[in-house]
């Protein structure tokens, strides 16, 4: 999963963002609404964090702007708390609303949320045959039994189980799981997917030769 | 008691006591008028009566034959005997009383037992007895006559005139006591309508405002200065409200990072340098919470009433140099000139507090430069006071932000960007200094070429400014 974080306050966004990179997700960074506006209408981002007072082009802006051509998750974050303030934001647009100061937790929450809703999933937990995937706690199991995944396998595995049934290019895997940061080689993907399938059997990750991938 | 103590009741209660008595004032004037003018008809009658009498009680011719006159003087026509005697149910009688003491003649219509007046020379006397009215006189001759009639039918029609008037007087005071009602209904709806929009405000509905009437009257003008004063208190209220919510905005910023920080740092085992990176960002987060929380006790000392401590004459320009002197290394580290040209110039205030005013200034002029810019301090003096400016060759302030910047937590820029203490308070703080000084600040600005403030402060503060040095102009 890969999510663009839009704060000015420098000190916030280092620590949001890499206490996002720790729960696994692929994360950009932007200081600014129109550096964030260019970002998030070229990188299919599954979820946008966005602060409301940003210089250059503030939240409310960002945010009409993107809602232009983009169905993004947004969860807006705001000093304000006044209940017109949240109803602006989410008439404007944005799926979720937290104000700060706000627990790290909650922001983890409400993002696998708009995620999970914005695929039409509802619960924490996929299963798929017999291999279970519990998306909050990052954690999977085949037949009852615990199985230890890299972070990266296990954010493969999560975003293909997120599109059940679809076919997942490997354009579409590199967009969602690395950030602009990562230098990951291309054959990097298929040691991840032949790594899961030794993990979870053979079976469970399905190859569309020229495609990609899916799961059933 | 309520009832008792309503405007209302006791304006109406003193209108109807009023009405109560002029109506019988009048009634009873009337009456009395009526009363007076009908036995001024009933005593002329008797007068004329009296006259026949009289005339008939003097010899018609002198008695040739000088015999003594009869006992009975008195000889009337049958045409004047007519008026006394003449028909049944007569109303009229007289009664004369000869020299001696004796009754003389009575007409047959006289009542009896009719008692001689006292004797009582002169014209003519009247006297009412019971339902009878009568003219009586003692003649030069020693005689009394005495005329008389019978008034109980004119007694009975005073009577009723009496009732008729009480009758119109009690319709007369019912429908003043209604028109009353409804006048004082009607003068007093203003003021329950501003009794009711006052309740309403003191609950807390602050938008309430008093419905107009008719604006000329004096419960108009009251509503108006009410009203007036209505909006003031809701604006005042509002830039509190404002105030507040902005400084709460303030500091849910660096509390979130805090939180933020410390919940990532502590979420697993870190090497040493990833928790000091941490401890780092959590103490420039509570230093910003720090310089905000000074600027809002600053500014709420300037709100409430406290007298600033001492003032002295100081010298503006020594103020200036020192202030430059500690912003020097914020300079450097900008790479922005500071240039200062002063002479002495003395004003009245507190030094450690124009401190703060100038290098309030001096630093926006620092922190809002382009990159090799400079800023020129000067100071003079001037008549009355001492004049400083500073002009920087930063990106300017917009038009549209001039009126604004010296309100609390305006950003011409919307954002925190920046962070080390740029709370949007300093040139509230420097506004608040200079008011209480009884100074004056203003601002010209060229957007793209830089801006220019400058500041006036007096060298002797009128003497009835300063008890309300410290006190804001907001609330």
């Amino acid at each position: 999963m890969r999510i663009l974080l839009i704060e000015d306050e420098a000190d916030l966004l280092s620590s949001l963002a890499k206490a996002l990179r720790e729960e696994g997700y692929a994360v950009d960074t932007a200081a600014d609404g129109e550096e964030g506006l260019y970002k998030a209408w070229e990188v299919a981002y599954d979820a946008i964090v966005l602060d409301v007072m940003l210089p250059r082009k503030d939240g409310w802006e960002v945010l009409r702007h993107l809602r232009e051509s983009k169905k993004t998750p947004v969860l807006m974050l705001t000093a304000r708390d006044a209940a017109r303030d949240r109803v602006r934001g989410l008439d404007a647009g944005a799926d979720d609303y937290l104000v700060k100061p706000f627990d790290l937790k909650e922001l983890f929450a409400r993002l696998r949320a708009i995620i999970r809703r914005a695929v039409g999933q509802t619960l924490n937990v996929i299963e798929i045959g017999n291999v279970s995937i519990d998306t909050a706690a990052r954690r999977v199991t085949l037949s009852g039994s615990p199985v230890a995944l890299t972070a990266r396998e296990y954010c493969l595995l999560e975003f293909l189980a997120m599109h059940r049934g679809e076919t997942v290019t490997r354009t579409a895997l590199y967009e969602h799981l690395f950030d602009e940061d990562d230098d990951s080689l291309s054959n990097l993907l298929d040691v991840h997917v032949s790594n899961l399938r030794k993990k979870l059997g053979r079976e469970l990750i399905a190859t569309r030769r020229g495609h990609g991938y899916s799961i059933g | 008691m309520k009832f008792f103590h309503s405007v209302r009741w006791r304006l109406q209660l003193w209108h109807g006591l009023l009405l109560v008595l002029a109506l019988a004032g009048f009634g009873f004037t009337a009456w009395e008028l009526q009363r007076a003018n009908q036995l001024g008809r009933v005593d002329r009658e008797l007068e004329q009566r009296m006259g026949i009498i009289e005339g008939a009680m003097r010899p018609r011719k002198a008695p040739a034959d000088n015999t003594p006159p009869p006992p009975d003087k008195l000889r009337l026509t049958p045409r004047e005997q007519d008026l006394f005697d003449g028909m049944p149910g007569q109303i009229f009688y007289y009664i004369v009383w000869l020299g001696g003491g004796t009754k003389g003649t009575t007409s047959a219509s006289a009542p009896v037992g009719v008692p001689r007046p006292e004797r009582m020379p002169g014209p003519p006397a009247f006297r009412s007895r019971g339902t009878f009215r009568e003219c009586f006189h003692d003649t030069p001759d020693g005689d009394c006559v005495l005329v008389g009639r019978d008034i109980g039918d004119e007694l009975v029609g005073s009577l009723r005139a009496a009732w008729l008037l009480a009758g119109a007087g009690a319709a007369v005071l019912v429908l003043g006591l209604a028109g009353g009602r409804w006048i004082a209904a009607r003068a007093l709806r203003p003021i329950a309508d501003i009794s009711a929009t006052a309740a309403m405000i003191s609950n807390g509905e602050l938008g309430q405002r008093i419905r107009p009437t008719d604006s000329e009257s004096e419960l108009g003008q009251l509503s108006r200065d009410l009203n007036n004063t209505f909006a003031r208190l809701q604006a005042a209220f509002a830039r509190q409200a404002q105030f507040t919510a902005d400084a709460s905005h303030e500091l849910r910023t660096p509390v979130a990072v805090i939180l933020t920080q410390t919940q990532s740092a502590l979420a697993r085992e870190r090497p040493a340098a990833e928790y000091r990176e941490s401890l780092d960002a959590c103490q420039r987060a509570a230093q910003r919470m720090r310089g905000l929380i000074e600027a809002l006790l600053l500014l709420a000392r300037f709100d409430s009433k406290e007298t600033p401590e001492s003032l002295e004459r100081c010298d503006l320009s020594r103020i200036a140099t020192e202030s430059v002197e500690l912003l020097e290394p914020l300079a450097n580290e900008k790479g922005i000139a500071v240039s200062v040209e002063t002479t002495p110039a003395h004003c009245m205030g507190n030094a450690g507090q124009l401190a703060q005013a100038v290098s309030n200034i001096v630093g926006n002029a620092i922190q809002h430069n382009r990159p090799g810019g400079s800023v020129r301090v000067a100071v003079h003096a001037e008549a009355g006071g001492a004049i400083l400016s500073v002009t920087d060759t930063g990106r300017g302030i917009l038009p549209e932000d001039l009126p604004h910047i010296f309100e609390r937590f305006y950003r011409a820029e919307k954002s925190r960007a920046g962070g080390q203490g740029h709370s949007g308070l300093g040139l509230a703080i420097t506004q608040a200094i200079v008011d209480a000084h009884g100074g004056k600040i203003d601002v010209t600005s060229k957007p793209g070429e830089g801006s220019t403030f400058v500041l006036r402060l007096r060298s002797e503060i009128p003497f009835d400014r300063a008890p309300h040095l410290g006190q804001s102009k907001s609330l």
